[in-house]
């Protein structure tokens, strides 16, 4: 059985996934791979794509949310998605090198992930922590 | 921690509760839910009484949170939920307007019968799908540059008529006539432009949609003359809202105002709820770019129109005696605006938001068409697909009891990944079909989420807003062409 790190919680309107990881870094990109999940994400492997970009280091809430929103205005804007990530801490601003591939097909549009009772915490399986998403 | 049953519940009427606000120690205000019992004890298997709880314990509101029958669980406030806060000393919440900023309806009406249309069914339905820019990812054949998007988002649906695709009936037909004041572009960030430039003129995916009708039932024979609807001939509603534009601008704001909430010393129980002061920079500059996003969206529906009334043209022209669509209203329900309203028995000007909730202005209200003075304004309730939507009115006790608004649709009773599992969409789609529905979707599990079983009983909700008097029913609508994203 693979272990994906999040799994699909029940939301009347919305959608919500539930993720885990032995630390932040590894949560982020639990979180990454669960909405690309929601959004059936389909991609032509053959054409690779490196990417950059940076966020502004705040609480691991706020980061979650931005770097989250940075991956789907990528889809949005760039037909991207990426399944590695490089997370390098510069103090002030943490920087992301990813590398995916073009975009071909999407089953399902998210308009935005929220904070919507946004808790990062501590459990069984290292960080938990539930998100929302507006579709 | 307070446990939400029907127990807490004080009853006013049938179709009117309000939870008190002793219930929790951190309520501002009571809250009010206009429902029948039995859309009450729905609305218990989800969140959504508990997130109006914690809408209530935003500072500065007035009067009390209200929820409309088709309420159901969001993020932050509930869906369906109406609040009202003081300029002066409340606040502004964008999770309380919602991420797809001046979300709304739009209703026009035709002069042919559907014995005239009938043998254009399927054209109609194959040319609206190919003319309207539609799904996922899809963009618009209308590209702006920076400017002209900033100049459309001042002006509002007075740009589309500048560029030919309204007319004034079209403005004088819509809320605000189109166009919220106070829109400023500079408070945007240049990703929301960049997202704006290429999305105007799209319907996008999800719950929106076009869908042409026939009206079947009139309920009200004046108001429904008045608002040009006649038995048997067509309709057609458009619902979308200010796409990845509208989007963009939320998650800005949502974003910023996590830091606002600590500088203004704000505790909140979630924190989709973050606001700012209204009198405060960073509330003012929230409404700015807000405004923008609720006058793109006015435009984006008038382009989508202009689309739909081209289309009936080239299919219908010479094969019918009219072919037009003239605009009966076009509304918002996801959005944050000053308006008038008595509290406390005295008129006020207050900050409502509306977030999947209707204006719904009763007769003599200010800001309503003229030729509406008599009736009201139409309040447009779209349901689910396959089933009807409705055509009401606001009334005066609507002014009274509910800062002058009603539901906005039917309402999610279940999940999307339940709807998934228990619905496949090709059957739906053969369902849909097999009982006269021409349905145009990008997705067959987008379909799925979307069928009728994950949605209440449309006409339960309207009968609990007529119940509870703050909506009249002016007509029935059954569809016949849906075109999903």
């Amino acid at each position: 059985m693979k272990f994906h790190g999040f799994e699909e919680v029940e939301h009347t309107a919305d959608l919500a996934i539930r993720v885990w990881a032995a630390d932040f870094y590894a949560l982020l990109i639990h979180a990454a791979l669960g909405m690309y999940d929601l959004m059936g994400a389909q991609y032509n492997p053959n054409i690779p794509i490196l990417q950059t970009f940076e966020l502004t280091n705040a609480s691991q809430a706020e980061v979650l949310v931005d770097f989250l929103n940075e991956l789907l205005f990528l889809v949005e804007e760039s037909n991207q998605i990426f399944d590695q990530f490089q997370f390098v801490d510069e103090n002030a601003r943490l920087r992301i090198e990813l590398t995916g591939y073009k975009l071909s097909s999407i089953n399902r549009h998210i308009k935005a992930v929220t904070f919507h009772n946004l808790e990062i915490s501590e459990g069984s399986k290292g960080l938990e922590t539930t998100i929302t998403f507006d579709v | 921690m307070s446990t939400i049953s029907l127990n807490i519940l004080e009853k006013i009427s049938d179709y009117e509760w309000e939870i008190p606000q002793d219930f929790r120690s951190d309520m501002r205000v009571p809250v009010r839910l206009f429902a029948s019992r039995r859309l009450i004890e729905e609305a218990l298997n989800d969140k959504s009484i508990e997130q109006a709880v914690n809408a209530s314990t935003l500072p500065g509101l007035v009067g009390a949170v209200m929820v409309m029958p088709d309420m159901h669980q969001g993020y932050g406030f509930p869906i369906g939920g109406v609040a009202a806060t003081d300029l002066k000393n409340g606040v502004i919440s964008p999770g309380g307007i919602g991420y797809d900023i001046n979300c709304g309806v739009r209703l026009l009406a035709s002069r042919i019968s559907l014995a005239e249309v009938e043998p254009w069914i399927k054209d109609l339905a194959t040319l609206l799908n190919q003319n309207v820019p539609s799904g996922v990812g899809v963009g618009s054949d209308l590209r702006l540059s920076v400017d002209e998007l900033a100049e459309a988002c001042v002006l509002g649906s007075r740009w589309a008529k500048r560029n030919g695709y309204a007319t004034e009936e079209d403005l004088l037909h819509t809320e605000e006539n189109g166009c919220l004041s106070g829109a400023k572009p500079e408070k945007l960030s240049k990703r929301a432009l960049q997202r704006g430039t290429s999305q105007l003129g799209t319907l996008g995916a999800g719950n929106h949609f076009i869908e042409v009708d026939i009206i079947t039932e009139i309920f009200d024979p004046i108001a429904a003359q008045t608002m040009g609807l006649h038995k048997d001939d067509i309709a057609v509603q458009i619902h979308t809202g200010s796409r990845g534009f509208g989007h963009q601008i939320c998650t800005d704001y949502v974003r910023r105002f996590q830091s606002a909430i600590q500088k203004y010393g704000i505790k909140l129980p979630d924190k989709q709820l973050v606001c700012a002061p209204i009198d405060s920079p960073e509330g003012q500059d929230y409404l700015g770019a807000m405004r923008c996003g609720a006058n793109f969206a006015f435009i984006n529906r008038q382009l989508l129109a202009n689309k739909v009334r081209m289309t009936f043209e080239r299919v219908l022209a010479g094969k019918v005696d009219d072919w037009h669509l003239k605009l009966v209203y076009d509304l918002a329900h996801n959005i944050g605006k000053f308006e008038n309203h008595l509290v406390d028995g005295q008129k006020r000007e207050v900050c409502i938001h509306r977030k999947g909730a209707t204006r719904a202005f009763g007769p003599h209200s200010e800001g309503i068409p003229v030729d509406y003075k008599e009736i009201g304004q139409p309040v447009l309730v779209p349901g689910s697909m396959g089933t009807s939507s409705w055509v009401l009115t606001g009334t005066k006790i609507s002014m009274e009891r509910s800062f002058g608004s009603s539901c906005h649709g039917a309402g999610r009773v279940m999940s999307r990944s339940q709807a998934k599992r228990e619905v496949w969409g090709e059957d739906l789609l053969k369902r849909l079909e097999k009982s006269g529905i021409d349905i145009r979707a990008g997705s067959m599990p987008g379909l799925a989420e979307e069928a009728p079983e994950a949605y209440k009983d449309v006409d339960q909700v309207v009968e609990s807003v007529v119940g509870a008097g703050i909506a009249k029913k002016v007509a029935r609508l059954n569809p016949l062409i849906v075109i999903k994203g």
